[in-house]
Formats: C-alpha cells, sequence, structure tokens
C-alpha cells in the first residue's frame, strides 16, 4: 500500500469522525434546564473539533493526489507482517482474554513463556538448543509471573485481577 | 538569584541516602530503557508512574525525573553502536555515532556523548531555575481568554513542528487528541460526553493506559515488526571513554549554543528533544568550520546533537510546571503524575508550593550526575544490554504495560484503553503521525474547553476579548504567523532578514 492510498482511506474516517463529531455536539444537551449560559453549552467545542477535523480530512485527501516522494512512498512494507501479526494476537489474547478469565499469576506466566518460545524457539537447531530454548522460556514466564505478582500486590497492594 | 538558592536547598533536601539510592537506580534504569531500540522515553515514565503509586511525592518525582533524564540520554547508545536510535531524541546522534563506533572509535564517541548530554541538560538546568519563576508569577494573570490561546498555540505547534512529512499530520493528530478529551464529564457542567453508552467512560479516558498503549504497546509492536539492527564491533586501540577536555573546549561555543537552544525548544509545547537535537544539529553544521566532517563521524555533531536532545528534557519542565503546558511527551506523563502525586503543576504553583521549582530543578541535577557517572563507567555493561533478544525483552515490557494500567484504577477497562491505543497508536506511526500533539491533545482539550467556554460566558459570548487583550493578541499574532510560514512565499519574506544577519556574520 502507497502513503496516497493510506491517506485516502484515513480521510474518509476522519471525515466521518469529524461529520460525527459535529452532529455529536449540536445534538447534544443543552442544559436549557439549567438555565446555562448559550455560549457555555457542552456541545461547543466538539462542534469546532468536528469541523476542523473533516477540513483537514479534505485537506488529506486532495494532497494524496500530489505527485511526490511522501505519497509514493510504501506503508507497513519494511517490516515482517508474520512477527506483527503474531506479537499482536499473543499480546490482545493475554491482556483482553486470559487476564481476568485465569488468575493473574498463571495468566502471565503462560503469556511470557509463549512469546518467549515462539520468537526464539529454534525450529532448524538441534535437540539441545531446542531444550534450552524451552527452559529459558518456561523460566522467563514464572520468573515475570512469580516478580510481577510480588512487586504489585505486595508492595504497591494491588488486588491483581 | 532567588532561583539558584532554591535550587541549592532542593539539592540539600534530596541529599539523603535513600533519595540518592532511588535516584541512582531510576537513572540506570532509564538509561537501559533509552539504550534499547523501541523503548522510549515517554514509555519509560509512563511505566514507572504506574511504579511509583505508593511511593511518597518527592521520592516519587526524583524516580521519574531520573527515569527521563537517564533515557534521553540512554538512546545515545544504541544510536551509536547500531544506528539504530534508542529513542527518537538520538536520531542526530547517529549520524556521526555510528561512523565513529564504525571506526573504532564507539568508547569516544559514547564519552562524547555523555558529556555533551551533561553539559546540555546543565544549562538547561540553569534556564528552569531562572525562567521558570517569573514565567509562573507572569502567568498568574492569565485569564480564560489567554489560556485559550495557549492551548491552541500548543497544538497547533506541536503539529507543526513534529510532523516527520507535512504538518496537516501534526494538527490531525492534535485535533484527534482533542477529540480524545471530549469524553467525558465536561469540566464546567459536569454533563457526559460521548459515553457510547459505556459508564466506564463517564469519567473520560485516562491519560496513563492511553499514554501505556500508545507509547509502550505500540512500541513492542513496532520493536517486533523492524529487522535488528547491525552491531559495530570494531575496536581502535586509542579509543577510550573519558573525553578530552580539550575536546571539550573546543567546541565550547557549540556546547553553550545547543544548550541554549535545546532547553527553547524544550520551552515550546509539546516539541520534544528529537526537534532540540536536530535544531541543535543543523545550527552546529551551519557555523562549523568543519561542516565536511559532520555526518561521517564529526565531534562537533555528536556532541551539538546530544548537548540539544538532554538540554530539552529541563526546558520541558518549564511550561509543564508553571503552566501545566508539557513540552514533550515525557513531560506530558510527568504532569499526570504530578496530579497523581497531589501536586498542581500550573501558575498557582509559586503560591502553593514555592520551592517545587528549585526541588525538580535539583532532581535533574542529581540525575545528571548519575547519568555521567554510569555513562563513564559502565560502558561495556550497556553493551551487553543491546545483546537482550526481544523474544525475552518485550513480553516483560508488555506485562508492565498491563499491570502497571490495571494498578491504576483496578479496572479491567483500562487495559482495553491500553490495547486500542497500542494498536491506533502503531497504525498512526507507520502513516507518519506524530504521537506529540495528541498527546498534547488530550492533556490540553479540558483547558481547551473550558478557557473558551468561561471566556465566552465572561464576555457574554462576544468574541472581541479573545482577540484584544495584549497577551491574547500576541497568542494570535503568533498562530497567524506560525500558520502563514507553511506558505512558501511568506517564509521566504519572513527568514530573509535572518538571512541577511547571517551572512554579515560569515563575512
Amino acid at each position: 500500500m502507497t502513503m496516497a492510498l493510506a491517506d485516502r482511506v484515513t480521510a474518509g474516517l476522519l471525515f466521518v469522525l469529524g461529520v460525527a463529531l459535529l452532529v455529536g455536539g449540536y445534538t447534544m444537551d443543552r442544559l436549557e434546564i439549567r438555565q446555562i449560559h448559550p455560549a457555555s453549552i457542552p456541545g461547543l467545542l466538539p462542534m469546532i473539533l468536528g469541523i476542523l477535523l473533516a477540513l483537514c480530512a479534505g485537506l488529506l485527501f486532495r494532497s494524496s493526489f500530489r505527485l511526490d516522494a511522501h505519497n509514493g512512498a510504501p506503508v507497513l512494507s519494511d517490516g515482517s507482517w508474520l512477527r506483527l501479526g503474531i506479537t499482536g494476537a499473543v499480546c490482545t489474547i493475554y491482556a483482553l482474554g486470559l487476564v481476568g478469565w485465569l488468575s493473574y499469576f498463571w495468566a502471565t506466566a503462560i503469556f511470557a513463556s509463549a512469546f518467549a518460545l515462539i520468537f526464539s524457539f529454534p525450529v532448524n537447531g538441534d535437540r539441545r538448543a531446542q531444550a534450552g530454548s524451552v527452559l529459558a522460556a518456561l523460566l522467563l514466564g514464572a520468573t515475570v509471573a512469580f516478580g510481577s505478582s510480588l512487586l504489585f500486590r505486595e508492595l504497591f497492594l494491588v488486588r491483581l485481577p | 538569584m532567588s532561583g539558584l538558592g532554591d535550587l541549592i536547598n532542593g539539592l540539600g533536601t534530596l541529599m539523603t541516602p535513600t533519595l540518592l539510592f532511588h535516584a541512582g537506580w531510576a537513572t540506570l534504569l532509564g538509561i537501559i530503557v533509552g539504550s534499547l531500540p523501541g523503548l522510549t522515553a515517554t514509555m519509560g515514565v509512563a511505566l514507572m508512574t504506574t511504579l511509583t503509586y505508593s511511593l511518597d511525592s518527592t521520592t516519587a518525582i526524583l524516580v521519574l525525573v531520573c527515569m527521563y533524564v537517564g533515557a534521553i540520554y540512554g538512546g545515545s547508545r544504541s544510536a551509536i553502536l547500531l544506528n539504530i536510535p534508542g529513542t527518537p531524541a538520538s536520531a542526530a546522534t547517529s549520524l556521526d555515532g555510528y561512523p565513529l563506533a564504525k571506526a573504532g572509535r564507539a568508547g569516544y564517541a559514547m564519552g562524547l556523548a555523555t558529556a555533551g548530554s551533561a553539559l546540555g541538560t546543565l544549562a538547561g538546568v540553569v534556564m528552569l531555575v531562572l525562567v521558570a519563576p517569573p514565567l509562573a508569577e507572569a502567568a498568574l494573570n492569565f485569564g480564560s481568554f489567554e489560556f485559550f490561546w495557549l492551548a491552541v498555540f500548543g497544538i497547533l505547534i506541536s503539529g507543526q513542528l513534529t510532523a516527520d512529512t507535512t504538518p496537516l499530520k501534526g494538527y490531525i493528530a492534535g485535533l484527534l487528541g482533542l477529540s480524545v478529551a471530549m469524553i467525558g464529564s465536561d469540566g464546567i457542567h459536569a454533563h457526559v460526553r460521548f459515553n457510547m453508552g459505556l459508564t466506564d467512560l463517564n469519567a473520560g479516558i485516562a491519560l496513563i493506559p492511553a499514554m501505556v498503549g500508545a507509547f509502550g504497546f505500540a512500541e513492542v509492536l513496532t520493536a517486533m515488526w523492524n529487522r535488528a539492527g547491525e552491531m559495530a564491533t570494531a575496536k581502535d586501540k586509542s579509543d577510550k571513554t573519558i573525553p578530552d577536555l580539550i575536546d571539550l573546549w573546543r567546541y565550547k561555543i557549540t556546547i553553550a549554543r545547543s544548550g541554549i537552544i535545546g532547553t527553547l525548544v524544550g520551552i515550546i509545547p509539546g516539541v520534544g528533544e528529537d526537534i532540540g537535537a536536530w535544531a541543535s544539529y543543523a545550527a552546529a553544521r551551519r557555523t562549523s568550520k568543519e561542516r565536511d566532517k559532520f555526518g561521517h563521524g564529526s565531534y562537533e555533531g555528536l556532541i551539538a546533537a546530544e548537548t540539544g536532545n538532554s538540554a530539552v528534557v529541563p526546558g520541558s519542565l518549564i511550561p509543564a510546571v508553571t503552566l501545566a503546558v508539557p513540552g514533550s511527551a515525557s513531560a506530558a506523563v510527568l504532569i499526570a503524575a504530578l496530579f497523581i502525586h497531589g501536586i498542581r503543576p500550573g501558575p498557582l504553583i509559586m503560591i502553593e508550593q514555592p520551592d517545587f521549582i528549585g526541588l525538580i530543578s535539583a532532581m535533574v541535577v542529581v540525575a545528571t550526575f548519575f547519568m555521567a557517572f554510569f555513562g563513564l563507567t559502565l560502558t561495556r555493561a550497556f553493551v551487553q544490554v543491546l545483546r537482550v533478544p526481544y523474544a525475552y525483552l518485550m513480553p516483560v515490557v508488555f506485562v508492565l504495560c498491563v499491570i502497571g494500567t490495571y494498578a491504576l484504577s483496578q479496572r479491567m477497562f483500562d487495559i482495553w484503553i491500553m490495547v486500542f491505543f497500542g494498536l491506533v497508536g502503531f497504525l498512526l506511526r507507520q502513516m507518519k503521525y506524530p504521537m506529540a500533539p495528541l498527546v498534547l491533545g488530550i492533556i490540553l482539550g479540558d483547558l481547551l474547553d473550558k478557557s473558551l467556554r468561561r471566556g465566552l460566558t465572561l464576555s457574554d459570548g462576544e468574541l472581541a476579548p479573545f482577540f484584544t487583550r495584549p497577551v491574547s493578541a500576541g497568542f494570535v499574532a503568533l498562530i497567524v504567523l506560525s500558520i502563514a510560514m507553511n506558505i512558501p512565499a511568506v517564509r521566504r519574506a519572513a527568514m530573509a532578514p535572518v538571512r541577511w544577519i547571517g551572512a554579515r556574520l560569515n563575512a
């Protein structure tokens, strides 16, 4: 994907967001029942922001048609999609799924071990290297889970999820 | 002189074994965080904020300031050794630091970077103690009209100066931050806005989960996405880490100029250390007698970049403490931390806590001392830190992002916010939207909203006082000029006198 295309898509989303802010601000309760000054209605700044955001979205859309190096530059192309996808998935599953479902200790131990194992396991290595990688990942998971639990529960008196 | 007196009093307060111990480990941790590509100073300060809830306010602020100073300096390590800036602030450092490392002079480059950083921070501290108290007193005269324009100016200038490509993306980032700040109870009538039916959003989006997401989770994703750098391993037998005084003396003008430029950049709301480094580097290159060496291992270029970025740290504290307007993204987190610990930054700081500016300046000095000590003595240990695989480092960082965010209010909703801002922050970065205006928008949204509506109520709906009061008129002129400078013809006309003076001086 080029920056120009990314900018056009973003401009569309920003325009919708701007219009939503404008409409949301305009239709927001004006608190007449409390007899507030009409210039201090809660929707005033959201309306202004909505107009400015929609305006900026229009300018972004227009500038995306300019033929220059910025618009021709590739987006999300200089890294590894596989590593990004796995990182995003593992982290999101841990934060939004495991934490709160399992006890914090086990959720963290599983996450840290799995993360380390996925990204450090020598698929083409010998048995010894593979065993070492598994052991290191398990050790990391246990240490991180135990250390962070102890720190937050005992020292900061946090009721862990 | 009272500013310097307050600084000395502040140093006296910090000279206890416990506080020095905290300053030592926090600075060391800051250097480690800063030296690891993908972990920035802002993320370090945001994560550390979550780890300092239970500390008393002086210790907590000391730890955060030390983390900030250490991390900004620490970025130079990977910039020199890997050609990957540990933090964006060290991007300019890599231009001359990496060629020096490839020539076998990595130790000396790190020594010069240490000296430059220490001197830059100290130059900024002098400005902090001298400028902050009168600025706070002047700001006591600010009313709603002035604060409205101050917030507008902050977002605008931050968007303009931090955008990689076009200022438009900086403005959009600022507007998005302001829009986020519109969620939750408004600051005047406590009317709940845009909560989308979620009661968890009634209080708005807390800054710390948003920052931990945008700077923590987003950086974990960025680090795993990017390819690793190649470490410069060449060694010269004459290499050493203690810089020669003659080299520092030779570049005294560069150091002084970079210190002043860095501090001034720090004072500008939401601009940050990377701009301080680039501005100092550009000024040094323009005036240097050795400009051909820049980019090929110039000592002067390296010193200018490091002095410039480090001077931004105390500079950014000037508006943060006196106006509650952050000079950088890290300072924005620091403001949130100050509120958490019962310190109210803003014009009233000189009335409510008159010693605080001296105290925070002293914290920066203590952090600088530890930074110089660790920087000159633990060079080899830091090289080993850079060898820690991301597979082991990043899960630790993300666990701290999750539990640190949760610890703030002990509710799962904050973790969702963190993840959301992490994913959005990653995408925005990839599309070259700067993060600083976004953060500044979240911080300043409430001030902007309240100032606009209070001002309009005071003036009975009239707009004239927004333009006719002297300070407001000054801000309006600055804002118009800032926008007009985007037009090439205006920029050429405005810069003509500067070019003329520069040509005369060079002649």
